[in-house]
């Protein structure tokens, strides 16, 4: 009996331990996480990224009084490499410039970017920072933000409602656009069929640069589209369906489409394993899609500058906080990597 | 005789850490975060995570009825994503329904979940874990069809007001939450049907053969738990004030994890209600507190997974 008291009280002694100790060293390692973890792999990329912009820009900031600011910003999730990107970019910037920041992990879901949203205002931040899962329903968040009088900075993805303090981004509608062109181009014939591969239906980029696309293709009658649906941005997911159109269509299929590298990249494994040579391009310029440009396996790839978006957002911040002219769009253009250029973009992912 | 009272003290003791583990790490959790953040206990913070909690908490009670007849309910995130969907398909301006139109509409796609839940587990004898698993793909797919995968906006100001409006100083799902609560509470506690879902879970044969209705039991506590995660759904819906797809995707882990965190078998017949509640409350402050506390979000997932591996592993420490 008496044994098994201490053992019960030795498990709650290490449960309320275990528990302290994550959340004391979570408490202290707010600040600490963010020069160590991810301090080296950002200053890197960041020395990499932005030579020109970034100095100017932190000089400029630096300047401006973003010291001893407290800005916070929600991601729509902290588990995909864009997003993660985007955040390293902040916590270097805001060490940089003397800036209190903090991330939030949305975690795919509105209802919870709502309630970080709240949280931040309770917690008094200066300014908030939305890179919103869904444009309607992330909507609710900047309604938050402006009645508690603190100004909302959207970046990356849009959000439907006018009261949104100020928008960084990059237009999807043209990377679809110029992913369409650079194709046509590439095959040097506007007579061929495509198929297209797409993002999570319903998704602004998917909406976006598939309204691009066929923005291009309203010029070219004779592009035709054989076969069209989604792969959730998942390379595993458009591999199976390539392989499935690969049986379905056979030499009919000319070239391939696809809303993001990865899935571009599935779609190369599918055709190459069917022992066939198709030309592919995506957007994004993940480190695969760099390589997979530099062996010839991508025609090219549209690369979204995470670093010069997310930047932008806490600069526009620093602006508005401190009542300075700010411009309430900006928009951070694509890149195209093609096999001329590649080198350029090698590490900087 | 000392040795029997000695014996005795050790019951109590080992019987209080059981009963009562989780309420001492609750109130632990809050003092901890808010010595070291003050404002963690401010008025407008905890409205916002009791408002998060309420919705969550409608949840895991329907959860908690299903759990103690030792069955599973994997659908409610996906009910909870539909129902906020059709009621949201109603309460759009250019519609023109009362707000309560799109609520009953809301509650009506639960109840049909919860009824088709019941009859499969109660008397088509599908297991629940396979039952609720293919009900929670067909939500989600009666979701995508309703709404094309394009997020409903422009939802009545009314109909909003259920997510995001207060009387007094109380948020609305609040409200609508301590309703539910004192409902169940009555239900489980004080009338008979409460001491049959215990029966259920304990023993589902011993509770036939003593004249129990096991089937009609176990239907209802599916019918409940599919009309609380609509109820869920609708509100959620109002309070992001519009319908998304992403509504209650993945709720069904919290649920249970607040369900057994509370202190209820997953194997049935043993649980409690407010211990779940309890359960909420704790999930819903240590995500608010470590977000507040600057906590990267990937400690955030270890944190959570050994309080959920760490309530549960008191629990049985302490049973056996």
């Amino acid at each position: 009996m008496k044994k098994k008291t201490v053992k019960r009280l030795f498990a709650a002694m290490m449960v309320s331990a275990m528990a302290f100790g994550l959340v004391a060293c979570g408490g202290s390692s707010s600040s600490s996480s963010s020069s160590e973890t991810t301090a080296a792999p950002a200053t890197e990329s960041a020395e990499k990224a932005d030579d020109g912009a970034e100095e100017e820009a932190t000089e400029a900031a630096a300047s401006s009084g973003a010291e001893g600011l407290t800005i916070g910003a929600t991601y729509y999730t902290l588990q995909t490499e864009f997003c993660m990107r985007m955040d390293n970019a902040a916590q270097t910037w805001a060490k940089e410039n003397g800036v209190n920041y903090t991330s939030y992990d949305g975690d795919n879901d509105a209802a919870t970017q709502l309630g970080q949203v709240e949280t931040m205002i309770a917690d008094g931040v200066d300014a908030i920072i939305l890179n919103p899962q869904d444009a309607d329903a992330c909507s609710a968040c900047v309604d938050a933000a402006v009645e508690a009088g603190i100004p909302i900075i959207g970046v990356n993805t849009m959000v439907n409602n006018e009261n949104l303090t100020a928008y960084v981004g990059s237009e999807d509608v043209s990377a679809g656009e110029e992913i369409m062109q650079y194709m046509i181009d590439y095959m040097g014939t506007d007579t061929f069929n495509i198929v297209v591969l797409e993002g999570p239906m319903g998704q602004s980029a998917q909406l976006q640069r598939y309204e691009g696309i066929t923005n291009v293709l309203a010029n070219y009658p004779n592009i035709e589209i054989l076969a069209i649906d989604t792969a959730n941005w998942s390379r595993s997911e458009a591999m199976t369906l390539m392989e499935t159109w690969l049986t379905t269509y056979g030499d009919e299929i000319n070239a391939v489409i696809g809303e993001n590298d990865e899935m571009a990249l599935g779609a190369r494994e599918a055709i190459e394993a069917a022992g066939m040579d198709l030309p592919c391009i995506g957007i994004d310029g993940i480190t695969d899609a760099v390589t997979a440009v530099s062996n010839g396996k991508m025609i090219a790839s549209d690369f979204q500058n995470a670093e010069g978006q997310i930047t932008g957002a806490l600069e526009t911040a620093v602006k508005c906080v401190n009542g300075e002219s700010y411009e309430k769009e900006n928009w951070i253009p694509f890149e195209m990597i093609t096999p001329d250029n590649y080198e350029e973009y090698v590490g900087r992912y | 005789m000392s040795a029997k009272v000695k014996k005795n003290q050790g019951m109590t003791k080992k019987q209080f850490i059981a009963t009562y583990g989780s309420v001492i790490g609750l109130v632990l959790l809050i003092a901890i975060i808010t010595i070291i953040k003050p404002r963690f206990v401010s008025g407008t913070n905890l409205r916002n995570i009791f408002r998060i909690a309420s919705i969550n908490g409608l949840l895991a009670i329907g959860m908690t009825f299903v759990v103690l007849t030792g069955g599973i309910d994997l659908s409610v995130g996906a009910v909870m994503g539909c129902a906020g969907m059709y009621s949201a398909y109603f309460a759009q301006t250019s519609m023109g329904y009362p707000a309560i139109a799109a609520i009953l509409v809301g509650v009506l796609v639960g109840l049909m979940f919860g009824i088709f839940n019941g009859v499969c587990v109660a008397y088509l004898k599908v297991p629940a874990f396979v039952g609720t698993l293919g009900s929670m793909s067909i939500a989600e797919g009666l979701t995508f069809l309703l709404s094309n995968a394009k997020p409903i906006p422009n939802l009545t100001d009314s109909f909003k007001k259920i997510g995001g409006g207060s009387i007094g100083a109380l948020p609305i799902p609040c409200i609508i939450m301590i309703c539910v609560l004192a409902v169940c509470f009555i239900l489980l506690y004080k009338t008979r049907y409460g001491r049959y879902v215990y029966a259920v879970g304990g023993n589902q044969n011993a509770a036939h053969v003593s004249g129990i209705n096991t089937k009609k039991i176990i239907c209802s506590v599916y019918i409940m738990a599919g009309v609380l995660s609509a109820l869920a759904g609708v509100i959620t819906t109002a309070r992001v004030t519009s319908g998304v797809t992403s509504t209650g995707s993945g709720y069904e882990t919290d649920a249970i994890a607040a369900v057994v965190i509370g202190g209820t078998s997953l194997a049935g017949g043993k649980g409690r209600l407010w211990g779940t509640i309890v359960g909420i409350l704790i999930m819903q402050f240590l995500s608010n507190g470590l977000d507040m506390l600057g906590v990267n979000a990937y400690y955030q997932l270890l944190v959570k997974g050994f309080v959920v591996i760490g309530a549960v592993m008191l629990d049985s420490l302490a049973a056996d």
